[in-house]
């Protein structure tokens, strides 16, 4: 025995102190619980759980919504995306047939300017 | 109250009208509405490039590519203005008559077109026309005509067209050609111009 | 296994929902506030439902959440003990299914005064009949803090008892029977 339970043992007997722990459990029985809380607390339970429902719902619908907000900007964006490099390309492609009428007529002048110029000398 | 609304819509119609002209005006004309009509009826095949000035931005930024092409090609389409072609082909010869390439070329005898190159032989029906448009005393434009029997193309470009960029385009199999186009020649070749039609008329004779 | 073992809420309600209620009333002193503590903890079990793992597990968990519930309300209102006294006393909207023995409401006015670690402690000890070491593992506080908290709080309440329950003590009667009914 330690030396503190030594010294507690001294000055309250053991027995004296066991019958005034058994009298603490008895004056410290459960109380019961008043007959409504189980009510209550079930009938807020199913409340909060209505209100997570609802919450889950809204929220989901709210997602919904914004995925196919998304969804149609990110397809109009992309659409418009792909359109303007399809005209790009196109533009670029009307660019180099133009450069190259330009670069055949040019030839054909060139072409004739030497030919007349041989004919000159000769 | 018929008499207002009357006004009323004769006042709307000339200012549509007005307003039709001025967006047309907007886009340059490169062939006389009619002549251009006469032309594709007879053409057995027509090609038509419009590019304005948002077209060639748009058309700059997809060339991208690394090669000397594509970088001399954006430094050629820097600042223009527009490029306008038209390209005919006939079947057979004398699908067009050579009044109608003169009635394209009197079109921009404007004091701000100088003719550059003026050839017209009239054995082969064989046309060339290059016109410069100077506007205080800078490049402002290009015009090109070459005429053949089988075969017309036309190309107007407006800004400050260098016509040593367009030589710069070798990849386009060639435009060193353009290079001996100055306008320092130009009394030169109309000269010789006017020499050759000297010559052969006196020979005709 | 102890995973075998599929909790039912209402189940769980029936089975301590006196306990928590006991637990909330003596730490707190009042009924209202043990009530609305019973009901959070319980729906607090309802969301972590698929936490427990066995009956026993159970137990503690509400065990632990009653006693933390209890001791935040407590810092909350800073009920002090001589009010509580005063409520306990006067039997304030209390059923007769509630009113214990006056025995009982004495030690549990007693109790109240005493500083809420040595509370909470001799509850547990006295009501739920748990070790040392499991009112520790309850009140997540160290052994040697508990031991020393039912030491001292076994001592002053029983210091408090021999001065207030004098009316109890039948003449004649040695200490240890003092604490008898009736």
């Amino acid at each position: 025995m330690s030396g503190q339970a030594r010294r507690w043992e001294a000055r309250c007997p053991m027995d004296e102190m066991n019958e005034f722990e058994n009298k603490l459990k008895q004056a410290f029985l459960r109380r019961p619980a008043p007959p409504s809380l189980k009510q209550r607390i079930l009938q807020q339970r199913n409340q909060r759980r209505t209100e997570q429902l609802h919450n889950r719902t809204v929220l989901w619908q709210r997602l919904a919504a914004c995925f196919v907000l998304a969804a149609v900007i990110g397809g109009g964006l992309t659409w418009r995306h792909i359109d303007q490099q399809r005209k790009g390309e196109a533009a670029r492609d009307q660019v180099l047939t133009a450069l190259r009428i330009t670069n055949r007529a040019l030839n054909q002048i060139q072409t004739r300017l030497a030919a007349h110029d041989r004919d000159d000398h000769e | 109250m018929t008499k207002n609304f009357h006004l009323r819509l004769a006042t709307l119609l000339l200012i549509a009208q007005f307003a039709v002209r001025a967006f047309a005006q907007s886009a340059p004309q490169l062939i006389p509405p009619q002549l251009e009509k006469e032309l594709s009826a007879h053409a057995s095949d027509v090609t038509e490039v419009t590019l304005n000035k948002s077209m060639l931005s748009l058309a700059t930024q997809f060339m991208h590519g690394k090669g000397d092409d594509d970088a001399a090609t954006r430094h050629l389409l820097e600042g223009l203005e527009g490029i306008y072609v038209r390209n005919y082909e006939f079947d057979k010869d004398g699908e067009y008559s050579p009044d109608q390439i003169e009635k394209l070329r009197q079109s921009f005898m404007t004091p701000e077109w100088t003719p550059v190159v003026h050839e017209h032989e009239r054995r082969s029906g064989e046309t060339s026309d290059i016109l410069i448009k100077v506007v205080n005393g800078e490049n402002r434009g290009l015009f090109i005509c070459s005429a053949e029997p089988r075969e017309i193309s036309i190309v107007l470009i407006l800004g400050p067209i260098r016509v040593e960029d367009l030589s710069k385009l070798h990849g386009l199999a060639g435009l060193g050609a353009l290079a001996e186009f100055d306008r320092d020649d130009a009394p030169k070749i109309k000269e010789k111009d006017k020499e050759k039609s000297k010559a052969k008329k006196d020979g005709d004779q | 296994m102890a995973r075998d073992w599929q909790p039912d809420f209402e189940r769980l309600v029936d089975e301590h929902q006196s306990m928590v209620f006991s637990l909330a009333w003596r730490l707190t002193g009042d009924r209202g506030l043990a009530e609305e503590i019973a009901q959070d903890v319980f729906l607090e079990l309802d969301r972590n439902m698929t936490r427990m793992e066995s009956p026993e597990h159970a137990l503690f968990w509400l065990r632990r959440v009653a006693m933390h519930r209890a001791a935040d309300a407590l810092r909350r209102r800073h009920v002090r003990g001589v009010d509580l006294w005063i409520e306990i006393e006067e039997n304030h909207g209390a059923p007769p299914e509630d009113r214990c023995s006056p025995l009982g409401a004495r030690v549990e006015q007693l109790l109240t005064t005493l500083p809420e670690p040595q509370r909470a402690a001799l509850v547990l000890r006295y009501q739920e009949d748990l070790t040392p070491e499991e009112i520790a593992a309850t009140l997540e506080s160290p052994l040697a803090t508990v031991k020393s908290n039912l030491q001292r709080g076994l001592k002053l309440l029983r210091a408090k008892a021999e001065t207030s329950l004098k009316d109890y003590v039948r003449p004649g009667k040695a200490m240890g029977g003092a604490l008898s009914d009736g």
